[in-house]
């Protein structure tokens, strides 16, 4: 089994983003999979996009554009 | 003022970008003088200029140590000075370079972490080979964090400085823990806005002209008070690429309203400050990476650092932003701000939609915040009072840890809710009646701002407090006036269901000390009740002791490690004056004070911090 490299953008883990953890995750292209070094969470990068957009359940705002501040 | 909107816009042209050598060279063995990275820092820098040109905004140019070494990153700075009127500027950012390690001999890359010997020699060497290529000595200049030796030092060799950039607001253990504990830029507890640092401590604004560094300092981004507070810190301030790394967009049509009603929200503290209200944006190189950075390509990276300059471009063009170099901005400040004046902000969710709403509040004495939505309860305290002398870098007790020590953090040390056992740091009241007991901190609720001459007042929305047989509606009024160091809190009972009935209110504050989430030992602290002429103490022990004296108006503690005296005082002499002592489970105290309420009655008592030493 060869190394691992970084794939090509530093894709982040989902589940330590989902608790402030910013991680690059690393790239198996034998399993042709992302898998996170500190937990663990695998998933090809369809899934870590799937799961990024999961992340941002709690923005409940984020699409809106708020005029009143007060 | 009327209605000044300020923003400073700062570029550095960093050849060995922070990040980028990590990012791009991933797989290479380190070499920082890489041809194809310096080209492409050199590119994003002039990506960066052009974009804030194009929008018609002035900008502060961050010349680092290293882009002195390049004649084509100095050609530009000077271009650009005398074409669109930008400020050429020396950051103790961006050392890194080969020219720095061999001098050096280190990869130490922060200037607080230094020794203060090492200080010195760098920042004459950076201020001396600044001088060598333009002929002048820079006005202004900055780092993530400048320690108060650091800037003291600076003034004193540079007189000329007047502005920098000297704290990232709370950028602390949270950026830490998100960076996998990797990433020590450990500041919590500065100002959020531009402030007069003091000679004493950089976090502490002056109080005087005996106090004052000579410099004003204005924070590294200007970043949302309520999501930083909790969150990671690098996703939610008015740096696009922020915003980007903290997933705020929408994937599929790019666009990211946060970062406009950020910079708004920015833009309505004015209504707090008496018509001021200010932003900056510093987007170091390395966050616009031609490799794409946090599962965005470059492409997105770029439209968002030129949708942010845009949007500024546009609210000057409409009259509503007044662009300045950071040196014009300091003249400014200091042709339209008191010592005293503090730095005032209502703050609203604008991002989880949870409606929470609470107040900062920083001046030469304190650094607190008011949470609405647990009654008013202060959430988080810094007693500036006390002006803390905490050297930092190498060779000091604090190589890293540069942060202005807390009384109260409700996310570090607990807050109103704590597991099982023991208590976390607040300042609440309790309300007690048949046995029953209810804290405000349940009470949710907002408030609105008003100022009456020098006291800046914060009144909330009456709450309901329900008991079995009785319901109070009370309104709490937080004061803070200006120059006095405390907070004055007000409760109102406005209507009783039983007007003959009364209740036992409970002030009190739960408070340590520390500037992490891990305890600090409390021996050392002195616990008093007082009346005025007798007095009680207790020398902390870990002992789980009280002392309550009836007609006691005054519960103090003095925290040597701190340098600082914190009160709960009354002026009523019918209540009851008590402090608490806590164990080792619960490494807090308490200082209180209670007393009955009536219906139409008001109890008043105040917060006060002094400097003991």
């Amino acid at each position: 089994m060869a190394q691992s490299g970084k794939g090509k953008l530093n894709f982040r883990c989902p589940s330590c983003f989902m608790r402030d953890l910013d991680i690059d995750m690393f790239y198996d292209k034998d399993k042709k999979e992302y898998y996170c070094i500190r937990c663990q969470y695998t998933g090809t990068e369809q899934d870590v996009l799937e799961k990024n957009e999961m992340v941002r359940f709690r923005y409940r705002r984020m699409m809106e554009r708020i005029t009143d501040f007060d | 003022m009327d209605n000044t909107f300020v923003v400073n816009i700062i570029h550095r042209p960093e050849m060995v970008p922070e990040y980028a050598e990590k990012v791009t060279g991933q797989g290479k063995a380190e070499d920082i003088g890489r041809k194809a990275l310096l080209t492409e820092s050199l590119d994003i820098f002039k990506f960066q200029q052009e974009t804030a040109h194009k929008n018609g905004l002035k900008v502060t140019i961050q010349m680092t140590y290293a882009s002195l070494f390049n004649d084509e990153a100095v050609a530009l700075a000077k271009e650009h000075h005398e074409t669109y009127g930008d400020e050429i500027a020396l950051s103790l950012l961006g050392l890194p370079c080969k020219e720095f390690r061999e001098k050096y001999k280190t990869k130490d890359f922060c200037i607080w972490m230094f020794s203060m010997e090492d200080k010195k020699s760098i920042v004459d060497d950076v201020f001396g080979k600044f001088y060598e290529r333009f002929g002048f000595y820079p006005e202004s200049t900055g780092s993530y964090y400048m320690d108060a030796d650091l800037t003291n030092y600076i003034k004193e060799t540079y007189p000329m400085v007047k502005c920098a950039v000297a704290t990232c607001w709370e950028e602390g253990p949270k950026a830490y823990h998100t960076c996998n504990n990797s990433w020590y830029t450990l500041f919590d507890g500065g100002p959020w806005n531009p402030w007069i640092p003091s000679k004493q401590n950089t976090h502490a604004p002056a109080a005087d002209e005996t106090e004052d560094s000579g410099i004003v300092a204005i924070p590294h981004l200007s970043r949302d008070l309520l999501a930083c507070y909790d969150g990671n810190g690098s996703n939610f301030g008015t740096h696009p690429q922020n915003v980007l790394r903290g997933m705020i967009y929408d994937t599929k049509t790019w666009e990211y309203p946060y970062l406009y009603n950020l910079i708004d929200q920015y833009r309505h503290l004015e209504k707090y400050n008496n018509g001021y209200a200010y932003n900056m944006m510093f987007v170091g190189p390395g966050w616009l990476n031609k490799m794409g950075r946090w599962e965005q390509p470059y492409e997105l990276l770029k439209k968002s650092y030129e949708d942010g300059m845009a949007y500024y471009g546009r609210l000057k063009k409409d009259g509503l932003l007044v662009d300045m170099t950071m040196a014009e901005f300091a003249d400014f400040y200091r042709a339209n701000k008191s010592y005293t004046e503090p730095e005032c902000a209502l703050w609203k969710d604008i991002l989880y939609g949870s409606d929470k709403q609470i107040f900062w509040y920083a001046d030469p004495y304190m650094r607190a915040c008011v949470n609405m939505d647990q009654g008013g309860a202060i959430v988080d305290l810094r007693p500036y009072a006390a002006k803390l002398c905490w050297e930092v870098g190498i060779g000091t007790k604090h190589v890293q840890d540069a942060s202005y020590p807390f009384l109260i953090q409700e996310k570090y040390r607990a807050g109103f809710f704590t597991h099982y056992a023991g208590e976390g740091t607040v300042r609440s009241a309790k309300i007690c009646h048949g046995g029953e007991e209810v804290d405000l901190c349940l009470c949710r609720t907002h408030a609105v701002f008003s100022q009456e001459g020098k006291t800046r007042i914060l009144t909330l929305d009456p709450v309901d407090i329900e008991f079995y047989d009785l319901t109070v509606k009370l309104q709490t009024r937080v004061c803070f006036e200006e120059g006095a160091s405390n907070i004055r809190i007000e409760r109102h009972v406005l209507e009783m269901s039983d007007p003959a009935a009364d209740v036992t209110i409970n002030e009190y504050m739960v408070a340590c000390y520390g500037t992490t989430e891990y305890p600090e030992d409390m021996t050392g602290i002195t616990l008093s009740v007082s009346d005025g002429t007798n007095s009680e103490e207790i020398q902390y022990e870990y002992k789980c002791r009280e002392a309550f004296m009836a007609g006691g108006r005054t519960a103090a503690a003095v925290i040597p490690a701190i340098e600082t005296k914190v009160s709960l005082s009354a002026d009523a002499e019918d209540g009851e004056a008590y402090v608490r002592e806590g164990y080792a489970f619960s490494p807090m105290f308490t200082l209180g004070y209670q007393k009955k309420l009536h219906d139409k009655e008001v109890v008043t008592t105040w917060l006060n911090l002094e400097k003991a030493n």
